[in-house]
């Protein structure tokens, strides 16, 4: 007798593949010409809100066929199969639940949906992986957000699918849930499951994941491990806006330095600078400020870098 | 072939067993009364089972002054029963679970399952319909043990009482399917109780046979003695037509599921 073909489907097959997809509702592109794979371990999927990654993330799960492109989950479309869910899991970031459930019952009744065989004993064991088991009996209602977050995780993990996609799981998590939901992640991913998880935050995912997928208003801005990534981030050009005394002289003697690209004298007390190594300029901005050789000292009101913000250091990725 | 299974393959076939209709149903029922259950719901069901009631009390106060008791309940059960608390009760019964998961993405956590779609619409349906027939049924027998005692005259009460069972089940499906393709399901069923049976199909004979009070009325005539000489739909027109909204509500309400509508808040 053969084995089902969800089943057959698990063995061998990348558990995830983007081919050049695309979505679009009405005429919003959410998602722009995807193509990347998601093989065992973790991977990030990193980007701003609006980035797509919520869209890309119901992709992968088949809640809707992609508008053009193909995905695959273990080889198939995951389009209107139900069974492709005993292999895969999806964490939403939104937080609600049915608040009149015990965590107990949420989970043993995601067991069940599941065609589970042993409903509670995989619920209690998932329980205990997130650390709920203690509280589980009580109703999810009066739950914080780091509680239903880790309820939302058992649920997910009940039926231990071999490919997890989470949407900004360390969300209201403090610091000590998050390292142990890091743990956790890590664990499974040892044990062989994909697991994509989405953030807005790369010191959130830089951690954990070990090759990391960023998006940008829907395309896929860069890829590679955290380390590509944070060279590409910090080798790119930085603007500084600074408010000095004497903003002509302060120019003057920024100018002639090698790691300033150029110097815009904004106003009688304003200077933007481009540097192309923002902790070098930090040392020369300081020396020039201070004067040499008996020149006289600049100072130094405001010093404020205007391209810090997340979107700032993706769009620089895009444009690369 | 088994040689080349990885752990996940077998892992995957000893975990999962035969899944079980009856189970699920249970879990998705479950899940549909934590969504709907809450004491304002509970008020508005009580005071649309009494006001049939109070009209069964005023005519026993009345005696003699009342009139034909058969006229009498024919009217009120069509009007109050068929015509207002069995839709109302089928529409809060019907969209309060899919809509409030609709709106608060809590409906991922169904989809999400190998559960059969239509096994989830199916289960929805049969929640609502069997709580609105019931429902109906105690409105009905409350009101005719009040009106005229256990008299039953021309079995008018035993008929409405299958009757309304029957239009419960016909509003729930109709309802339950309103949830699931449109975000105004409340609304929408609200307009449809009071312009479309409430007035419209009160008024055109022609609507008599899109009319699920009208199709209720037919059960309960069919069942009464006098009830051979009526006009407009017959007993299997209303049959037939309860079973293809039922079936339409379980299969579009599935494919429906599979492409589920997602709140796109927080993305």
């Amino acid at each position: 007798m053969s084995a089902p073909s969800s089943a057959r489907a698990a063995v061998g097959a990348t558990p995830l593949v983007f081919e050049n997809v695309s979505h679009w509702y009405g005429d919003v592109v959410a998602v722009n010409n995807i193509t990347a794979a998601v093989e065992a371990g973790i991977t990030g999927l990193l980007g701003p809100n609006g980035a797509g990654k919520t869209t890309l993330l119901q992709l992968a799960a088949g809640l809707m066929p992609p508008s053009g492109g193909e995905v695959r989950v273990f080889g198939e479309s995951p389009v209107e199969k139900p069974e492709i869910f005993r292999h895969v899991a999806l964490v939403p970031e939104r937080e609600a639940l049915p608040g009149m459930l015990s965590a107990r019952a949420f989970v043993e009744a995601r067991a069940t949906l599941l065609g589970m065989r042993d409903v509670k004993g995989a619920a209690q064991r998932a329980l205990e992986l997130v650390e709920m088991d203690t509280v589980a009996d009580r109703r999810v209602h009066g739950f914080s957000k780091g509680m239903r977050q880790r309820t939302k995780l058992a649920a997910a993990l009940v039926h231990e699918p071999r490919l997890v996609l989470l949407d900004e799981p360390f969300n209201g998590l403090d610091p000590r849930q998050r390292l142990h939901m890091m743990h956790l992640l890590e664990a499974r991913a040892a044990d062989g499951t994909a697991v994509l998880l989405s953030s807005h935050i790369l010191e959130e995912i830089e951690g954990v994941a070990s090759r990391i997928l960023v998006m940008l208003s829907g395309r896929l801005a860069a890829s590679g491990d955290h380390r590509t990534l944070r060279r590409m981030m910090t080798d790119r050009p930085h603007t500084v806006r600074l408010r000095a005394s004497n903003v002509r002289v302060l120019a003057a003697r920024l100018v002639a330095q090698p790691s300033v690209m150029g110097v815009e004298v904004e106003s009688t007390d304003a200077l933007v600078v481009r540097t192309t190594d923002y902790t070098a300029f930090s040392r020369l901005l300081v020396r020039a400020a201070h004067g040499e050789g008996g020149e006289a000292p600049v100072t130094l009101y405001d010093v404020q870098p205007t391209d810090e913000s997340l979107e700032h250091v993706f769009a620089y990725l895009v444009e690369r | 072939m088994a040689a080349n299974m990885a752990p996940a393959g077998n892992r995957a076939v000893s975990a999962f067993g035969p899944v079980s209709f009856v189970q699920t149903a249970r879990v998705l029922i479950r899940l549909a009364w934590a969504r709907t259950g809450s004491p304002v719901l509970v008020l508005g069901i009580a005071a649309l089972l009494l006001l049939p009631m109070v009209f069964g009390l005023v005519f026993a106060s009345r005696g003699a002054l009342s009139g034909d008791p058969v006229d009498f309940l024919m009217g009120r059960y069509d009007s109050l029963v068929a015509g207002l608390a069995t839709p109302l009760i089928a529409l809060l019964l019907g969209t309060s679970a899919f809509s409030a998961e609709t709106d608060d993405g809590t409906l991922l956590y169904l989809v999400t399952t190998t559960t059969p779609r239509w096994w989830i619409v199916a289960s929805r349906v049969l929640f609502a319909s069997v709580l609105t027939g019931l429902l109906s049924a105690v409105a009905v027998l409350g009101t005719g043990l009040i009106a005229v005692s256990t008299s039953n005259p021309e079995q008018v009460v035993s008929a409405y009482t299958i009757a309304v069972f029957y239009g419960g089940v016909t509003y729930a499906a109709l309802f339950t399917m309103l949830a699931l393709v449109t975000r105004r399901a409340l609304v929408s069923g609200l307009v449809y109780v009071l312009f479309w049976e409430g007035a419209l199909s009160q008024t055109f004979q022609g609507l008599q046979y899109l009319s699920i009070r009208k199709w209720t009325a037919a059960v309960a005539e069919s069942l009464t003695p006098s009830g051979s000489d009526r006009v407009g739909p017959s007993l299997p027109y209303a049959l037939v037509a309860a079973l293809v909204l039922v079936s339409v509500t379980v299969y579009l309400g599935g494919r429906r599921l599979h492409r589920p509508r997602i709140s796109r808040i927080g993305t």
